[in-house]
């Protein structure tokens, strides 16, 4: 028993004790040398990349053009690792609690709520966005200071640009709503046809946003931070909205759709009239992989279209950090944006601004070819409208919960 | 002993912890009961938690009554036919979450039995077909538990049919019994211990299980543990005492469902006649 109880003790040290501080050192070194260094420090080693795995088509871009260009530029192996979001941070939150200070993380896609999150609870290593050189060269600084209203200070670097559009089947719908009014005449004159997925899917959270931002007078009044005062004032109308059109969804909104992919499944089959998705292209993939009829088409409503950047992050216990400021530096360069942005690829929009670039380059970008169910920018940037911050977020959720289902 | 020690223990002592607000990830503002007494005002937590247990012990309970007696059948098939019926073991082998599928492929409203249904003439569009999955009843829930509980309650059964003695079926036969008092009076009372034992596994592992629910549950009553999965994932994390809390509720639960129930079945034991 005595031997037991020494081992145990010694076992618990062993995760409580701080490693060794040596890679502490060399991790804040990383901030200090130029980039160039970074990148010989990059060659030949392994970057594993944790992102969301639920797209065949983008696992497909990461597995070939992008770890095909990291071999051959740097000869280095870029290992995708499929995780969502919310469970890597807890796999961090654990490291973090059980002091290991060489995780096997080294690049997350992230963004929003999980950002913040993560900032938060200390998990992140940086500043490092502002010493990669393609940012610093093409990426509008204005554009990267928030991240659903909340301070990135250079904790992550963008990489992608996206924007809710709604989707919708040419062939049974001639012309979609114009704005929300419309389609709430809509949703009432065909009941059973419309459902949005159960917030707090990321999805079906960003579609209450809109109605939010719609039914109580703009966006502008929530970008300057958290009011609890203004969210008790405005919160009801949108609740009204969502239960006025409750009784007329799917299934006569007794139940929800679990995710955007239910949805997705739900619009395929012919079960539900609209999809919905944060990303412009995900109808053109849906086509292109098969799932959704030719026909299918995306729109926006006139009311606004939320748009937001998805970023990349280095954890604090990433074992090559110089690997993954090498990835997330590649990532937002030229040429691996004007591969992201073609529909046969992914479609992602750009996180550059495109002012930045060379005539030819920009000219790349104009010739890409968006597909027939792809909204241009022409349509989508007039409507665009920003995040809310995270904190409006998380009492949205929780307020959905409160006062449409369970009411 | 020691592996024990450290992952469960050490698991249960956070999960306690964190419940309080001690050992968070971030530091936690509120009382060490703050996340109990938020839980114990919500409505919504008791909707769930009765539904939960609702879900559970109905698929358990005909889980448990379906497997006993299709045990009993397949023993008493010839010997030819009982290699045949070997093949109610596959559902055991298939994890949950294919079943899940399986029912879900079936039996949604633009499923296989929808598209049948259409196909024979019963319906002439998939709105029409009876909603079997978003019933608010956890049906969908209830028939993928049902098909993974049966084969393994047939499984403990099994076990204890092959030791039973056939000639005392013979002999009860020859004096006269007709075959539900056989199987009431002679055999179920020998097939009792493997029933209990089934009814608890398969009761408290519906009640907490989380791969099922994932597929089919509903959206309210929602079940507990996709409750306790979007507090943990997909919501801040000054709200992780919350998802603890509901995590310690059930093990407690759990506990106590084990020890009364198992109380409760030695009580009846002590007043029957043992053959």
């Amino acid at each position: 028993m005595t031997k037991k109880c020494i081992f145990l003790i010694a076992l618990w040290a062993l995760l409580i004790l701080p490693g060794s501080s040596l890679a502490k050192d060399s991790d804040d070194l990383l901030l200090d040398i130029p980039f160039q260094q970074i990148q010989e420090q990059a060659r030949d080693t392994k970057v594993r990349w944790y992102m969301f795995g639920g797209w065949a088509h983008v696992n497909d871009w990461v597995d070939t053009y992008v770890a095909g260009e990291m071999k051959k530029q740097y000869n280095i192996d870029l290992i995708r690792v499929p995780m969502d979001a919310g469970i890597f941070i807890n796999k961090l939150l654990n490291e973090k609690a059980a002091g290991k200070k060489i995780g096997n993380i080294d690049l997350l896609w992230i963004n929003g709520e999980n950002f913040k999150n993560a900032k938060e609870a200390g998990l992140l290593f940086g500043p490092f966005a502002e010493k990669l050189p393609n940012v610093i060269k093409y990426v509008d600084p204005k554009s990267m200071t928030h991240d659903f209203g909340y301070p990135v200070e250079g904790y992550e670097v963008p990489y992608g640009r996206a924007q809710f559009v709604f989707e919708y089947d040419r062939a049974s719908i001639s012309t979609p709503p114009k704005n929300m009014d419309g389609l709430k005449e809509w949703i009432h004159s065909n009941p059973g046809l419309f459902t949005y997925p159960q917030p707090p899917d990321f999805t079906g959270s960003a579609f209450i946003r809109q109605i939010f931002y719609a039914v109580t007078g703009g966006h502008e009044q929530y970008l300057s931070g958290w009011d609890p005062d203004l969210f008790a004032q405005k919160a009801p109308l949108l609740w009204d909205w969502l239960n006025k059109i409750e009784p007329f969804l799917w299934q006569k909104g007794q139940t929800y759709p679990k995710d955007s992919a239910v949805l997705d499944t739900l619009f395929s089959r012919g079960e539900v009239a609209f999809g919905m998705s944060y990303h412009p292209s995900h109808a053109q993939n849906k086509i292109q992989e098969g799932s959704y009829p030719n026909s299918a088409r995306t729109f926006v409503l006139a009311d606004g279209s939320i748009y937001n950047t998805h970023f990349t992050a280095i954890p604090f216990n990433g074992p090559n950090k110089a690997g993954a400021m090498v990835l997330a530096d590649f990532l937002i360069s030229v040429e691996a944006q004007l591969s992201k942005y073609n529909p046969d690829k992914w479609g992602d929009f750009p996180a550059l601004d495109l002012a930045r670039l060379s005539p030819e380059e920009s000219k790349k970008f104009q010739a890409v070819d968006l597909g027939p169910a792809t909204l241009g920018s022409d349509i989508l940037n007039p409507v665009a409208v920003p995040e809310i911050p995270t904190e409006f977020l998380e009492a949205l959720e929780q307020g959905w919960k409160e006062n449409v289902l369970d009411k | 002993m020691l592996p024990y020690l450290v992952l469960f223990c050490g698991g249960v002592f956070l999960t306690v912890c964190q419940s309080f607000g001690v050992l968070t990830p971030l530091p936690y503002g509120g009382g060490a009961l703050d996340a109990y007494g938020k839980l114990m005002g919500d409505p919504s937590f008791f909707a769930s938690f009765f539904f939960s247990l609702g879900v559970a012990a109905v698929s358990a309970l005909f889980s448990v009554a379906a497997g006993t007696f299709l045990a009993y059948r397949v023993w008493q098939l010839p010997r030819q036919l009982a290699s045949a019926a070997l093949v109610y073991k596959i559902p055991l082998i298939l994890p949950h979450i294919s079943v899940a599928f399986v029912i879900l492929v079936f039996w949604s409203p633009s499923g296989i039995m929808s598209s049948m249904a259409h196909s024979l003439g019963f319906i002439q569009t998939l709105h029409q077909f009876p909603n079997v999955l978003y019933s608010g009843w956890g049906i969908g829930m209830i028939l993928a538990y049902t098909l993974k509980g049966i084969p393994f309650a047939m499984l403990l059964v099994m076990v204890l049919l092959v030791r039973f003695d056939i000639r005392q079926v013979q002999t009860a036969a020859m004096l006269g019994a007709s075959g539900l008092r056989i199987f009431f009076t002679i055999v179920l009372p020998r097939l009792a211990p493997a029933m209990h034992t089934g009814f608890i596994i398969l009761f408290l592992y519906s009640f907490g299980a989380f791969d099922i629910p994932y597929i089919l549950s509903e959206s309210r009553p929602g079940m507990l543990s996709i409750h306790v999965y979007n507090l943990y994932f997909k919501h801040d994390l000054a709200r992780r005492p919350e998802a603890m809390a509901i995590l310690v509720i059930m093990f407690c639960f759990s506990l106590v469902f084990i020890i009364v129930y198992s109380k409760i079945v030695n009580h009846l034991d002590n007043g029957v006649r043992k053959l």
